[in-house]
């Protein structure tokens, strides 16, 4: 390794900053926009584990990430104020997920109600928009609807049950580059 | 939701009626036509499928998208 290379690197890692430790940042740093890098790193780093996971596990990694999204959704939920209505526990679903999931309910036309009785089975279903794990995914080239959903998945029913109190199951429906769309099963 | 599907680019393949979970498509003198237009809830899976890049959304709402490639980006960029 040349000394002028060394000397860069210190050159790079060097200020004059004086930092003291009461001094606690308000504001993240960089800027958003000079994140992106640290974003990709992030996207690439989370599909590097999640295939990994998969060649070891194989079909297990969906139980496993679905737990432990499930039980994170717990831990989070708790914290949220309990509803007993399911409109009530979606608007505080919304408020948990800002900022990384945008999610609405919807119904088909020929439904009357945004809650769906059919089969013996109530329901109603979610079109998720914005995602960070489609984007991850996308970002990796791997599969949607495999273990990063199933985290996300695990995650919304964990935080449902933890305001509702209920039971609940959530399903893929369908999955696509702009949107996907999800089921939960009230039970 | 207005979908429009270019009918000199569609080549009839049929896979748009195929792919689309919510039957907004069906296939009328080998051009697809968007016969249930409301029931679309916007996943663009169409869009990625249709080879020859016949249709068109207007009024949906289009996810944040981070999952471009900088580098690929910023190539482009030079040429384009
Ligand atoms: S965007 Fe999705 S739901 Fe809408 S027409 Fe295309 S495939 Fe069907
Ligand atoms: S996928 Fe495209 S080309 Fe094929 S039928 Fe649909 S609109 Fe036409």
């Amino acid at each position: 390794m040349s000394a002028g290379y060394i000397d860069e690197l210190h050159e790079a890692f060097h200020s004059d900053l004086v930092y003291r430790s009461e001094e606690i940042p308000l504001e993240c740093s960089p800027r958003p926009k000079e994140m992106e890098q640290t974003l990709h790193g992030v996207m690439k780093l989370n599909g590097l584990v999640i295939r990994s996971l998969e060649e070891i596990a194989g079909r297990g990694a969906n139980a496993v990430t679905y737990r432990a999204g499930k039980k994170f959704g717990h831990e989070v939920a708790k914290y949220f104020q309990k509803r007993e209505d399911v409109e009530g526990a979606l608007h505080e679903l919304s408020d948990l997920l800002r900022g990384q999931y945008s999610f609405e309910v919807w119904k088909p036309e020929d439904k009357e109600t945004f809650i769906i009785e059919e089969n013996g089975e109530t329901f109603i279903y979610l079109v998720f928009h914005d995602c960070i794990v489609r984007q991850t995914l996308r970002r990796n080239g791997l599969d949607q609807g495999g273990p990063l959903c199933q985290t996300l998945f695990g995650y919304v029913v964990g935080a449902i049950e933890e305001i509702t109190g209920r039971k609940a199951k959530l399903e893929i429906v369908h999955t696509g580059p702009n949107a996907c769309l999800k089921k939960l099963v009230l039970k | 939701m207005e979908i429009h599907v270019d009918k000199d680019a569609c080549v009839g393949c049929g896979l748009c009626v195929k792919d689309c979970p919510m039957h907004v498509y069906e296939l009328q003198d080998n051009v697809s036509v968007a016969v249930r237009p409301n029931n679309c809830m916007g996943c663009l899976s169409c869009h990625e499928i249709c080879p020859a890049q016949a249709l068109e959304h207007r009024g949906i709402y289009a996810a944040r998208r981070h999952y471009i490639d900088i580098k690929v980006c910023e190539m482009l960029r030079k040429v384009v």
